[in-house]
């Protein structure tokens, strides 16, 4: 099933509607009480809830996705939200669906719980994608607003979601994982699956999804910081807060990288 | 742990239909984003600080001043020093400051700010149903509205919850504010797996209750509080309409914006 539908299917069935409630609520409630070290203090701390979205993700699919969604929102409004949130809705959808989609593609015999080097690679790998396209979309909604800079919110984002995808979410994950499959919870479980996309349009998907989001990472850093003014851009909008240049130059490696996940 | 901010009071701004105080939320932000200057961005201020005094919200504002400060502090300074335009006052280390970016940091950090307390007005006015109901009403899908409001219901079991666990892992000496950011984050584990696995049990039960009751049966499933839109909703939106309008106009016109005299 391609990845959109699958976000869209998904709510039809009532256990998935749970699963994303309790993945949303359970986020929220570690993201909540639990803030570890202030990074920015007011602006990011070290979130170990962000490792909630990733073991989800591998359990329950596109559930995990809108759960990771709703319990940033959660989160959010129990501290003070902005419109910075509404493109945090979207960053933590695609923070919550990567793993499990990108897992798809590369995972090949591997389960994310397997213990060999290979593995955990490839698990590292998916969680990278996955942190860098969340800093992308946050970062450059918070810099088209002209609230915070690409290069403070991008970079920050990245840095703690890995942490907490590779030091946290393992062990949640190898205590977790064996239990959901027993109780026959997983997302392949519940939902019938259909016929995957052919292998090569995954593999086309990953391609752009890689190149999207390391070029939209690459030019929101450049360009925010001011260390680079393209030529083509009018004068009016190589000034800070640099909302204008982020606009042109950042959104189509973005809108490629969501083309990409179209396409896992 | 009272997580949530509603304050129940019988005010106006409390009585309004859950579709106006989302649209207010909505006007503010959009009000707000248009202008860069401290002082344009004053009024606003000041009708939001008027607005937290009649809703008595002010125990809420109290209660997250240190977020609220940071905030300011830590945005005022990353502007200050990105901004980078306009003739230097002086040198803070590498980086140039000067007037229009002193201008802009300040009102970047009153921008936040003032979002952050509409925000926290939002809240202290309106419920959790109240949320879902008008997102409903405005043309969300019921499903997900349900689950918007059974994940704010959630959070607050899933957080005594694990508060219960941390409390019983010290008991046994467990210390989770030892050693560096990885071995701190690493020490939550304890809290969290057990925290996962009691959520994961109640995820059957509560499906099979909710099917049970009919969830699912339609999609237009009918509500137990139906909120009707009042004359005074129908002020609220003419009042939002002209804030909205006036803050688009004046940055038209180009007040608001910081003056870089290059």
């Amino acid at each position: 099933m391609s990845a959109m539908k699958e976000l869209r299917t998904m709510w039809q069935d009532t256990r998935m509607v749970v699963l994303c409630a309790i993945s949303a609520a359970l986020y929220a409630a570690v993201l909540i009480p639990f803030k570890v070290v202030p990074l920015i203090p007011g602006v990011t701390e070290l979130r170990p809830a962000n490792a909630i979205p990733v073991v989800c993700s591998f359990l329950f699919g596109p559930a995990a996705a809108w759960g990771s969604a709703i319990g940033n929102l959660v989160g959010d409004f129990f501290g003070g939200a902005g419109p910075g949130d509404f493109f945090g809705f979207f960053a933590n959808l695609a923070y919550g669906f990567l793993p499990y989609k990108i897992w798809q593609t590369i995972g090949g015999a591997h389960s994310p719980l397997e213990r060999s080097a290979a593995a955990f690679a490839k698990y590292l790998f998916t969680c990278l994608l996955a942190s860098v396209l969340c800093a992308d979309i946050v970062g450059w909604g918070d810099n088209l607003l002209g609230l915070r800079p690409f290069a403070v919110l991008g970079n920050l984002i990245v840095l703690n979601n890995m942490l907490a995808a590779s030091v946290l979410a393992p062990f949640l994950l190898a205590a977790v994982y064996p239990r959901a499959r027993a109780g026959r919870l997983l997302y392949d479980d519940l939902m019938p699956q259909g016929p995957r996309p052919p292998r090569g349009a995954r593999w086309c998907g990953l391609a752009l999804l890689i190149a999207g989001e390391l070029g939209a990472w690459a030019a929101g850093n450049l360009i925010s910081a001011g260390y680079w003014a393209p030529a083509f851009l009018p004068r009016a909008m190589l000034r800070a807060p640099y909302s204008g240049a982020v606009g042109v130059v950042v959104t189509p490696p973005l809108a490629l990288a969501v083309l990409g996940v179209c396409l896992l | 742990m009272p997580i949530y901010l509603y304050l129940d009071r019988a005010t106006a701004l409390h009585r309004l239909h859950p579709g106006v105080k989302i649209l207010a939320l909505f006007t503010i932000f959009w009000s707000i984003y248009w202008l860069d200057q401290p002082l344009a961005l004053a009024p606003i201020g000041a009708i939001l600080l008027l607005a937290a005094q009649y809703s008595g919200s002010w125990s809420n504002f109290y209660r997250l001043r240190w977020l609220l400060l940071l905030i300011m502090f830590f945005t005022a300074a990353v502007w200050v020093i990105f901004y980078r335009q306009g003739s230097p006052l002086l040198m803070l280390g590498p980086f140039p400051i000067s007037r229009a970016s002193l201008e802009f940091g300040f009102g970047r950090a009153f921008k936040l700010a003032e979002l952050i307390a509409a925000t926290i007005l939002f809240l202290s006015t309106t419920r959790v149903e109240e949320f879902a109901y008008g997102l409903t009403w405005m043309g969300m899908p019921h499903r997900i509205g349900f689950a918007v409001t059974l994940a704010f219901r959630l959070a607050p079991l899933f957080i005594d919850s694990a508060l219960d666990v941390v409390a019983a892992q010290k008991l046994r000496g467990h210390d989770f504010s030892r050693g560096g950011p990885i071995a701190r984050m690493r020490g939550y584990a304890p809290v969290m797996v057990p925290v996962f696995m009691g959520a994961l049990r109640k995820a059957n039960n509560m499906a099979m209750a909710l099917e049970a009751r009919g969830f699912g049966h339609t999609n237009r499933p009918t509500s137990l509080v139906e909120y009707r839109f009042r004359p005074a909703d129908w002020l609220g939106v003419l009042a939002l309409s002209a804030l909205g309008a006036g803050s688009f106009l004046a940055y038209l016109l180009g007040y608001g914006a910081i003056n870089v005299g290059e």
